[in-house]
């Protein structure tokens, strides 16, 4: 799941409360909307001068231009609430994407996902134990960052760091360590992804399943192509809703070493922490299956979730703050590089594997 | 952020997508563009 940043719950009247958000929303869609207009101007200059411009995406623009206005003027505390709507249309962009896919189709990648996501999910965890015991961070720090790897990122740790009392700067570590390898994947797995020449499925299974942030491998498979970028969301959004349940087995664990609350009842933990969108995305699919939408209507709903995505990903690139990072030290980076990238390779095998198999 | 905020957070989103499916299906949003 991306970084889950919280509107306060602040004693605000409503529109108040939205009022504060118009300059960060009105930022993100400027900002998305530049990355389009760029995305058009480069193609129309490529054909007015009969040249070979790349193909660069609205989504890679909205990206690099909110990270240069995050990490040269930096963003103004008047915009921030605003911004921290990205995870917000992410999640609305989500269950409006259910529209462009059938249910079928949803159960047959749904499938592949789900056994990848359960290979996945075990090999980061038992990865990200063993590098922790190396670096010999502390047990709780080492569970956070299994977490944070293994399912979705930024959301998982803060909802993991409650439900087993972990310090405030162990979760600080590890969401800093998350958030600088969510930077570099969206940049490096695309390329790398067209120099193995992997077809859109296979690549989107591989930035669903290696990504840890919700917004970031969406971003990442829509960089590589709009329909990678469909099989992102659908594999992330598998991932992510397996959180639950990792993350109640770490809260029994350490409940079990009385280093932690016991856990009342495990179905409701299970609900809680389940990502609400996913029924939503389910919902609009099976909507589109029984036929309840003519091919206008679909259109018009892809769009609406392609401008959804539009302004989270020029937040992903506003929230991203190089300073920031460099401030949490190496340690993050060495200890969380060192894990993604035995994950990055393991979950390119495997899903190389798969396509051999299922033929994607 | 709490676990509250963050389920709420879903709930709003996904009532704000399903408001937009019902528009666009009333014809009040007949064309959006790209």
């Amino acid at each position: 799941m991306s970084e889950a940043i919280a509107i306060e719950p602040l004693p605000l009247a409503i529109p108040r409360r939205v009022l504060r958000l118009l300059p960060g929303v009105a930022l993100l869609v400027a900002l998305g909307y530049a990355g389009k207009l760029a995305e058009q101007l480069l193609r129309d200059y490529g054909k007015a001068h009969h040249l070979a411009l790349p193909q660069i995406e609205y989504v890679l623009w909205a990206i690099v231009f909110g990270l240069i206005v995050a990490n040269t003027v930096g963003v103004p505390q008047i915009f921030k609430p605003g911004i921290a709507t990205y995870d917000f249309w992410l999640k609305a962009g989500i269950v409006l994407l259910g529209a462009r896919f059938l249910l079928g189709d949803v159960l047959k990648l749904g499938r592949i996902s789900l056994l990848l996501v359960g290979i996945e999910l075990v090999v980061a965890i038992a990865i990200m134990t063993v590098i922790g015991r190396w670096f010999r961070l502390k047990p709780k720090l080492t569970s956070l960052l299994a977490i944070g790897s293994s399912i979705c990122g930024v959301s998982a740790i803060i909802a993991a760091k409650g439900a087993i009392e972990a310090d405030d700067d162990d979760a600080t570590f590890a969401i800093a360590a998350i958030l600088a390898l969510g930077a570099f994947g969206l940049f490096a797995y695309p390329a790398i992804g067209h120099l193995l020449h992997m077809s859109d499925r296979s690549f989107g299974l591989w930035a669903g399943l290696a990504v840890d942030n919700t917004a970031e491998a969406a971003a990442a498979g829509a960089i590589f192509s709009d329909a990678a970028g469909k099989v992102a969301v659908l594999t992330k959004s598998t991932r992510n809703a397996m959180i639950g349940f990792v993350v109640l087995a770490y809260a029994l664990y350490w409940a079990s070493r009385g280093q932690a609350h016991e856990v009342k009842s495990k179905a409701a933990f299970v609900w809680q922490k389940f990502p609400k969108f996913v029924l939503g995305f389910l919902f609009v699919s099976a909507l589109a299956t029984a036929g309840a939408f003519q091919p206008q209507q679909m259109a018009s709903l892809a769009n609406l979730s392609r401008w959804a995505f539009l302004l989270t990903f020029a937040g992903v690139g506003l929230k991203t703050d190089f300073r920031e990072l460099k401030r949490q030290g190496l340690r993050p980076f060495v200890v969380g590089a060192l894990a993604e990238l035995s994950i990055t390779v393991v979950t390119l095998v495997l899903v190389l594997a798969a396509s051999a198999v299922f033929d994607l | 952020m709490s676990n509250r905020s963050r389920i709420s957070h879903d709930w709003w989103a996904v009532i704000a997508a399903l408001a937009a499916v019902v528009l666009v299906k009333a014809g009040i949003l007949p064309n959006i563009p790209w």
